[in-house]
């Protein structure tokens, strides 16, 4: 018998968790029919019925160096079978909002997350910014002639002089964040505990990627696995856009490249990027789309939070303020043009400079849970588990015993941790 | 009485199909006149009844025609003995039709039927001049309302309270748990409302400060002596109510839980005064406690201490849990159990206290509790957490259970022969029949309610007194007729003594299940008629058969026995009777019956009252006149007993066990006469019983006695 650990409840952060999205976890009574029911939790120790267990006596230090919670795509079969409407799913979701506050760096940008009261001040951020930036350069929102859009903002001296410091200081940011998350996670797991090596973990994880294989096996929200590739996919042709053009631009700048001017033309080198950048917008959008959908129809099972429904709105509104600047343009529409060039800056700023803090960090945060946890071997047991189910019947007898083997040797790497 | 037997048989479902009837109709009669009709429960039919009885002065009628636990309006025939026999669920539905073993079993049964009829005397019920008032002992909440229930249904109400003022446990309570819906917040404990409502209640006289002293008689006429501080006083009165409650487990026994060792441990009654007097406060030093732990079944479920649940610990814990944070919003309350049990209703209750953010939960076998410079730590096992934990905090609630009051005390001081308490079941809650009988004692016209009975909350308290008042009305009303009250209700007959022939050899008087019989100097029994439940028992055990009934006795049983036809030159033909339990079996064949499940001709059951009231002497009437078997269906004993008169079967287990040994003796085979359990819901059963009885039957050969 291990020593006892002391656990002291920590009302604030069960309040916290309620906050950030999570306000039906006290509901809970732990009867683990979540856990029964995810399709996506480990055999051994599976979530979330621990996790919800530690978020209802406020055990943030577990909850936060947890790897599980990042398991967790939010499938919420788990929501939809809760026989107490306790929304393992919603609250799972709540815990990691506080992660990336927990991590956040600087500290004070995880407060601005933290409520949603503080929402107009992390748009008006960019707004100002945006808008100095703009008058510096003498620019205007409503220059005069043909609309080229760096005429009311230069791409170099302007929009890249903004946004390309901050998009370092929210790598730099993003990468204190993780590299504590990191060392709290790998504080959960013995040393002895064969690690399989970052790279070899991390390719696992592309190639899951790729297919959206885990997601895939949610239930009760299949179609979420779409939505979200459609948006994943959109997103990494409008970054690889933007890196077109920037090499463009920086390219003819600083090496004497002769290129194209801005705005890009529908021919020759111009043409690669607009088609990238439009089929890419054209799938965010539709993802976006299709993910509202999702939740408006859902509803029931998959309440979407104030955080979820912001950022969900701020994907859509890049896509669309994009691409309506484009179509404004080409109909030669200034007045409008100009002001929705504008605020696709705001939001294009709010994605990359809050990175970390928003949900978008998601891709860091789960990208690298799921590599720790392939690192260390925990979620090879998901899949290891149909290979382990089909055996069973050769082996009928002794595989009652297997799984108590199992959890024995959990035990053992909690064991020392709970005495250390 | 001189009797004008009339034989009617119905001729309908299948009996006149099944049957030759002319065949039976000539071995009904003569000398009694049998009548036939193709469906006699109808008016028609009876209209054939009725006129006999009242042109040709038939006073005692035999009916053939179904069980006789159907159409029991249409045959209540206004003479003193109604015989039925059960021709369609015994015979033509489990027997193949037009056979000869199927005629000869219906020739059997009316033959039996008949021979009873004749045996039968009408009833005489018992009457005297009993008492209708109520004695209600316990003032709580199920005490007063069975005392202004009964008051209310207009009976005249002795209520005695051992405190100086009414209320019980409620009185002290700070806050109770909601009694209805939407079941969410805490109510004002409903005692000074009660309290009201009592003192105002001119048919209810209390006696506060006092005890019971003794109680003699039986119902009807039970004489009750009260002792107050100013003296004692003895009332009549017809019946009694019980709700003299629980007591905590006692504290002495929770050191392994820190009591005792931590002035900061404390039990929840102690936490209750603690919230009615004001602040939750941790008595090391009166320092405002700003978290508290409670531990749940505290010495309870525990072979070591109570091993029962007390089923309203966990929601009293989550009570006091509500009113601690209420209380002081910024306390951190833990409430650690073994199972959250929260019965009914209170489910709701328990899903509105996890609601509150600051109480927090876990499953979790406590293993130490010590003290601390004021802060309790208290260790637990197997929790949800995935590990051992400990937890610190100001104060530690124990959450025990409850103990029946009657266990430390007989609070009744019966003056019965058979001792001053109520028996027990099980846990020393006083009960005869948790299920079917709900407030019966096993001591007859007194009735057990509230957690003296088995532990509740408020409102099953509220509920049981209101139940155990209608009880004691049923019980005085009935009484006051000579009639039996439970479970043979309306029943007028009762247990006659022939004490000429009485060797006191006490038997009776040890075997009632329910105290009926004292005995004199000499120790002869002196019956006390309203306390019987005329379950025969005393009946079975007598070896003079000196007791009998109006309408069942030892002869009229034998006679019924003697008047099966053997025909001792069909040595290949098994003549099996069952003596069978009324209240399960009977019914059990019934279904097999009507699932027309068929099973061997050469069984012919006998009804008993109770298989405990199996006497010896038919097993050996039976077997010297040839018949080769006797079986005897009782009702399952053992934990999940279903005996209507506690132990029936059991009883007649053990009195069978010495048959078997003469059997053994004078070289029978034991497995002749065998006791099968049988509960009502196992009709599939029987006929695989009755098959492998008769085979065994078949290869010990037929009974040598036959035809000596």
């Amino acid at each position: 018998m291990s020593e006892a650990q002391l656990i002291k409840p920590d009302l604030g952060y069960v309040k916290e968790v309620m906050n950030a999205g999570g306000e039906s976890l006290k509901k809970c009574y732990q009867c683990a029919t979540c856990s029964v029911v995810c399709e996506l939790a480990p055999d051994g120790k599976p979530f979330p019925r621990k996790e919800m267990v530690w978020a209802q006596w406020g055990q943030k230090e577990k909850l936060v160096n947890n790897p599980d919670v990042w398991l967790c795509h939010q499938c919420s079969d788990c929501t939809a079978k809760c026989p107490r409407d306790a929304k393992p799913g919603e609250v799972l979701a709540a815990v990691r909002r506080t992660a990336y506050q927990h991590f956040a760096w600087p500290g004070f940008m995880g407060g601005l997350f933290s409520d949603a009261r503080y929402l107009p001040v992390l748009f008006a951020i960019p707004a100002v910014l945006i808008w100095l930036v703009m008058a510096a350069n003498g620019g205007s929102l409503s220059p005069e002639g043909p609309i080229v859009f760096s005429k009311m903002m230069p791409i170099t001296t302007g929009v890249d002089l903004l946004f390309l410091p901050f998009a370092f200081l929210a790598l730099f940011s993003a990468f204190v964040g993780l590299n504590e998350f990191w060392k709290g996670m790998d504080a959960q797991v013995e040393a002895s505990v064969p690690r399989k090596g970052f790279v070899p973990a991390a390719k696992e994880l592309l190639g899951e990627l790729i297919f959206h294989a885990t997601f895939k096996k949610c239930i009760s929200s299949a179609n979420r696995s779409t939505a979200h590739m459609l948006v994943f996919y959109g997103f990494i042709g409008l970054f690889v856009t933007t890196n077109i053009v920037l090499v463009y631009e920086w390219g003819h700048k600083l090496l004497g490249l002769h290129l194209p001017q801005t705005p890009l033309p529908f021919s020759g080198l111009g043409l690669p990027p607009k088609i990238i950048g439009n089929v890419s917008a054209i799938a965010l959008l539709v993802g976006g789309v299709l993910m509202i959908n999702n939740r408006m129809t859902n509803k029931k099972d998959n309440p979407a939070s104030t955080y979820d429904w912001v950022f969900l709105s701020v994907i859509l509104l890049v896509g669309l303020t994009g691409f309506l600047a484009q179509l404004t343009r080409l109909a030669n529409m200034a007045g409008l043009a100009y002001p929705i060039y504008f605020l696709h800056l705001v939001f294009v700023f709010y994605i990359i400079a809050y990175l970390p803090y928003s949900k978008l960090a998601h891709l860091l945060y789960r990208s690298l849970a799921i590599i720790h946890a392939k690192n260390v071997g925990r979620d090879a047991l998901t899949l290891a588990a149909p290979a382990a189910v089909a055996a069973v019947p050769a082996a009928a007898v002794s595989a009652e015993p297997a799984p108590e083997a199992g959890e024995t040797a959990e035990e053992k790497k909690e064991n020392p941790e709970a005495s250390a | 009485m001189d009797k004008k037997i009339g034989v009617y048989i119905c001729t309908g479902c299948d009996i006149g199909d099944s049957l030759d009837m002319e065949r039976l109709v000539k071995a009904c009669s003569p000398p009694h006149e049998t009548k036939t009709h193709e469906f006699l429960c109808s008016e028609e039919g009876t209209k054939i009844i009725h006129d006999d009885v009242k042109n040709e002065g038939v006073n005692t009628v035999v009916i053939g025609a179904c069980s006789p636990r159907a159409m029991v309006d249409a045959f209540r025939i206004d003479v003193p003995i109604v015989e039925r026999v059960n021709l369609r669920e015994h015979v033509v539905w489990t027997h193949e039709p037009k056979e000869e073993a199927t005629q000869l079993l219906a020739e059997d049964y009316m033959a039996m039927g008949i021979v009873k009829a004749q045996k039968r005397e009408p009833a005489e019920p018992h009457i005297e001049d009993t008492s209708k008032a109520i004695l209600v002992i316990g003032g709580g909440a199920t005490g007063m309302t069975a005392a202004l229930e009964a008051a209310a249904a207009g009976y005249e109400v002795v209520l005695v309270e051992k405190n100086d003022s009414l209320g019980g446990h409620l009185a002290g309570a700070y806050k109770d748990i909601p009694s209805q819906a939407p079941y969410r917040d805490l109510e004002a404990p409903l005692a000074a409302e009660k309290v009201k409502a009592v003192e105002a209640e001119s048919k209810i006289k209390v006696f506060t400060g006092a005890a019971i002293d003794k109680v003699a008689g039986q119902p009807g006429l039970f004489d009750a002596t009260i002792k107050t501080g100013g003296g004692e006083e003895t009332l009549r009165v017809g019946s009694i109510v019980l709700a003299t409650g629980a007591t905590p487990y006692d504290t002495s026994k929770l050191g392994h839980l820190g009591y005792g060792s931590s002035s900061n441990v404390v039990t929840s009654a102690q936490m209750e005064e603690m919230a009615a007097r004001g602040d939750i406060i941790r008595p090391s030093d009166r320092k405002k406690a700003s978290s508290v732990t409670f531990i749940q079944c505290a010495g309870s479920r525990d072979k070591d201490h109570l091993p029962y649940c007390s089923a309203n610990c966990c929601t009293n814990s989550l009570k006091q849990a509500m009113y601690v944070r209420e209380k002081n919003p910024d306390a951190e309350v833990t409430i650690i159990y073994r199972d959250m049990r929260t019965p009914g209703n209170n489910e709701l209750f328990y899903a509105q206290a996890q609601e509150d953010p600051g109480i927090f939960f876990t499953k979790g076998d406590v293993t130490g509790v010590s003290g601390n410079g004021g802060r309790v730590a208290v260790t637990a096992e197997n929790t949800l957490m995935g590990e051992n934990i400990r937890i610190e905090s100001d104060l530690v609630v124990l959450a025990t259970g409850m103990v029946p009051t009657t266990v430390e005390d007989p609070i009744l001081n019966l003056q019965y022969r058979q001792g001053p308490a109520l028996p027990d079941l099980k846990y020393g809650f006083p009960d005869s029949h948790f299920i079917c009988f709900p407030y019966e004692t096993q001591r007859t016209g007194i009735y057990a309610a509230g957690t003296v009975r088995h532990p509740m909350d408020t409102a099953g308290a509220v509920q049981d007194g209101a139940g155990a008042a209608l009880k004691a009305i049923q019980c005085v009303e009935l009484v006051s007729q000579g009639k039996a009250v439970h479970p043979r209700v309306g029943d007028e007959t009762f247990p006659e003594f022939f004490l000429n022939r009485c060797t006191q050899c006490k038997r009776c008087t040890d075997e009632c299940p329910f105290g009926t019989l004292d005995e004199d100097e000499k120790g002869t029994p002196k019956p006390n008629p309203f306390r019987c439940r005329r379950c025969g028992i005393c009946m079975g055990s007598c070896p003079e058969r000196i007791i009998s009934f109006k309408d069942y006795s030892v002869d009229m049983i034998s006679s019924m026995i003697k008047a099966i036809e053997i025909d001792e030159d069909e040595e290949d033909i098994p003549v099996v009777i069952a003596l069978i339990c009324e209240n399960d079996a009977y019914p059990a064949l019934d279904m097999a019956g009507i699932n027309r499940l068929k099973y061997s001709p050469y069984v012919r059951f006998i009804p008993l009252r109770c298989a405990g009231g199996t006497n010896l002497v038919w097993i050996s009437d039976a077997l010297s006149k040839g018949v080769d078997g006797i079986m005897i269906f009782g009702c399952k004993h053992g934990d999940d007993y279903q005996c209507h008169f506690i132990k029936g079967s059991e009883l007649c287990d053990i009195r069978l066990s010495k048959v078997q040994e003469t059997l053994d003796r004078i070289q029978l085979e034991a497995d002749r006469v065998k006791l099968f359990q049988l509960s009502i819901n196992e009709y599939d059963k029987i006929p695989g019983l009755i098959e492998e009885f008769i085979e065994a039957l078949e290869e010990f050969g037929p009974n040598p006695f036959k035809g000596m």
